[in-house]
């Protein structure tokens, strides 16, 4: 009897101990989204009303002036293209090599750390950075330093998901790959990446997501322009650094157009983010 | 990358009995025309420790040769000298000789992609590739020849005819092999496997992922593929080995205890240990 009550009691206990931690799992994740959601609203109730057709066919306009954003769009397609096409193959070769051919040698345990450092290295140095090595030594800020700064914050993330998606992939296929007499980097190419295609389309993605949406380095490097210029040699507009110098601005157009812009980033990661997964889902498929 | 070195072998570093005087007495010898993979004195290392000793064991022309005996033995280790499937990893070496037509193929000159290409390997595990079927049976083809569109098509309906997959994919070759059955998929490796035309088919437990009816099917492959291809079949399954090998060896703690013709090695082993495991006293 006294057995089977102190039995009751544990159960009781570990039921309310299970019951604590769920709820406070969900409070948790509710907080989050609450977050998330709070951010969107705004975004969306803001961003909205401003979004008009002047945005993507009128440039930055002085102060009283109406206009839009087709030159900081363009600027940021213009060096996230750039900046993407630098950092995926640099980081896929690099996340390749860490997984297949270092061997965990000395050299390669230097290099993944440096890479993880550079993951967290805050993206004002990386601008920074770039200021020394691009813009100083040509003596203008550029859309091409831009492009390199982003890439720099970009490049160690794909590296890392690179890495571990191939690190990932069975052994058997390697050597079944290399069984029907294919060199080690035709299985690679052909075989092991397209395995692995998805984990590095989803470290591509954060890379971008990570990329479209940062200011400080740009500060440094493309800095901005108020007229519509597609040279990269040049200063080039953005959307971010745009967004940073209207959105503190006195004038209510450029506060608008502030939030025009924040939702247009927004809107475009989650877009390409949709498409790209709809695309690869119906690639496995 | 090393844990087949840590599971595969265990308590690999027994000292060897009397290694060569087991070999003289019971082994069968083959003549010398009748074989197509000489193995030689051969010698494995997982870094330090040796998985196999002195090991001679003759691959047969138009036959199979069944290698069993209990796990750990050094079975696929065996097989993966063949082709040299361990130079893919640091700190594995083999010594001694592998005459695949006489020529040494442990030797630094060996172009390994072309070792491979012609002796071809099936795995425990099916391995499909990420893509259609048809590029799966046509992938190693299109590394060493150059066939034009109706060539290659009528290439990869071989290959699956042979490895009695076509019936069952022959509406479906541009769908991903992904899709395909574990039976299947064991099947669609050897049809890829057999579609470059390989001298020499190593085939490691290919069944023993695989329910009854695959297992009948994918021994027919076998049986089928004889005429024109050395087969050497790693196999825990005693009753596979008797229904499709021509020749058996077994092997013990790294070493090779005995081979010769199925029928004598199943009904009459001259080696006590081989009679144990055989009649099931151990393994």
């Amino acid at each position: 009897m006294n057995g089977s009550l102190d039995i009751f009691s544990r159960r009781n206990r570990r039921r309310f101990a299970n019951m604590l931690f769920v709820a406070t799992c969900t409070l948790a994740t509710l907080m989050a989204l609450l977050a998330l959601a709070a951010i969107l609203a705004s975004l969306l109730r803001n961003g909205f009303g401003s979004l008009n057709l002047a945005v993507f066919t009128q440039d930055t306009p002085p102060p009283g002036v109406a206009g839009g954003l087709r030159n900081a769009i363009l600027g940021s397609v213009l060096m996230c293209v750039g900046a993407m096409i630098l950092a995926v193959a640099l980081g896929m070769l690099a996340g390749t090599w860490l997984a297949e051919y270092s061997r965990d040698s000395w050299y390669a345990k230097t290099v993944r750390f440096v890479n993880d450092v550079l993951l967290s290295a805050p993206s004002i140095l990386v601008g920074l950075f770039v200021y020394e090595v691009a813009v100083r030594p040509l003596h203008s800020f550029s859309g091409i330093a831009g492009a390199l700064a982003l890439a720099l914050i970009a490049a160690p993330i794909i590296a890392r998901t690179t890495e571990d998606v191939l690190r990932l992939q069975a052994r058997s296929l390697r050597e079944a790959g290399v069984g029907l007499g294919a060199p080690v980097w035709v299985t690679i190419r052909r075989i092991l990446w397209k395995s692995a295609a998805g984990g590095i389309l989803t470290g591509a993605l954060l890379a971008f997501a990570r990329i479209s949406g940062e200011t400080a380095p740009l500060l440094f490097t493309s800095l901005n322009n108020q007229f519509f210029n597609l040279n990269m040699l040049k200063p080039i507009a953005n959307l971010p650094v745009t967004i940073f110098s209207f959105a503190l601005s006195a004038y209510e157009d450029w506060r608008h157009l502030a939030w025009a812009g924040a939702l247009l980033i927004a809107i475009s990661v989650l877009g390409i983010n949709t498409l790209v997964r709809i695309l690869s889902a119906r690639g496995q498929a | 990358m090393n844990d087949l070195a840590n599971t595969d072998l265990s308590g690999m570093q027994h000292a060897p009995m009397a290694t060569s005087e087991i070999m003289e007495q019971h082994v069968d010898a083959l003549s010398q025309e009748a074989v197509k993979v000489d193995i030689r004195r051969l010698n494995f290392f997982y870094g330090q420790a040796q998985a196999l000793f002195e090991v001679s064991l003759p691959v047969a022309k138009n036959a199979v040769t069944a290698i069993v005996g209990p796990s750990g033995c050094g079975k696929s280790t065996l097989l993966r000298v063949i082709n040299r499937m361990y130079a893919l990893y640091p700190g594995q070496r083999a010594e001694g000789e592998v005459l695949l037509d006489g020529q040494n193929t442990l030797s630094r000159s060996t172009d390994l992609a072309w070792l491979r290409s012609r002796v071809g390997m099936v795995f425990q595990q099916s391995t499909p590739f990420p893509m259609s079927i048809f590029d799966n049976v046509a992938f190693g083809v299109r590394l060493y020849e150059t066939l034009g569109k109706s060539e290659l098509a009528a290439r990869v309906e071989e290959s699956l005819r042979r490895a009695a997959l076509w019936e069952e994919v022959k509406d479906k070759l541009d769908r991903s092999a992904l899709g395909l059955s574990g039976g299947q998929q064991q099947r669609l490796c050897v049809a890829r496997s057999v579609a470059v035309h390989p001298e020499v088919l190593l085939l490691d437990e290919p069944a023993s992922a695989l329910d009854p009816i695959s297992t009948a099917k994918l021994e027919e492959t076998i049986v089928e593929l004889k005429p024109d291809i050395a087969i050497a079949i790693v196999t825990h399954n005693l009753q596979q080995a008797a229904r499709v090998s021509d020749h058996t060896a077994f092997m013990f703690l790294g070493q090779l205890v005995e081979y010769g013709p199925t029928e004598r090695v199943f009904n009459n082993p001259r080696t006590r240990r081989a009679a144990d495991y055989i009649t099931g006293r151990f393994g």
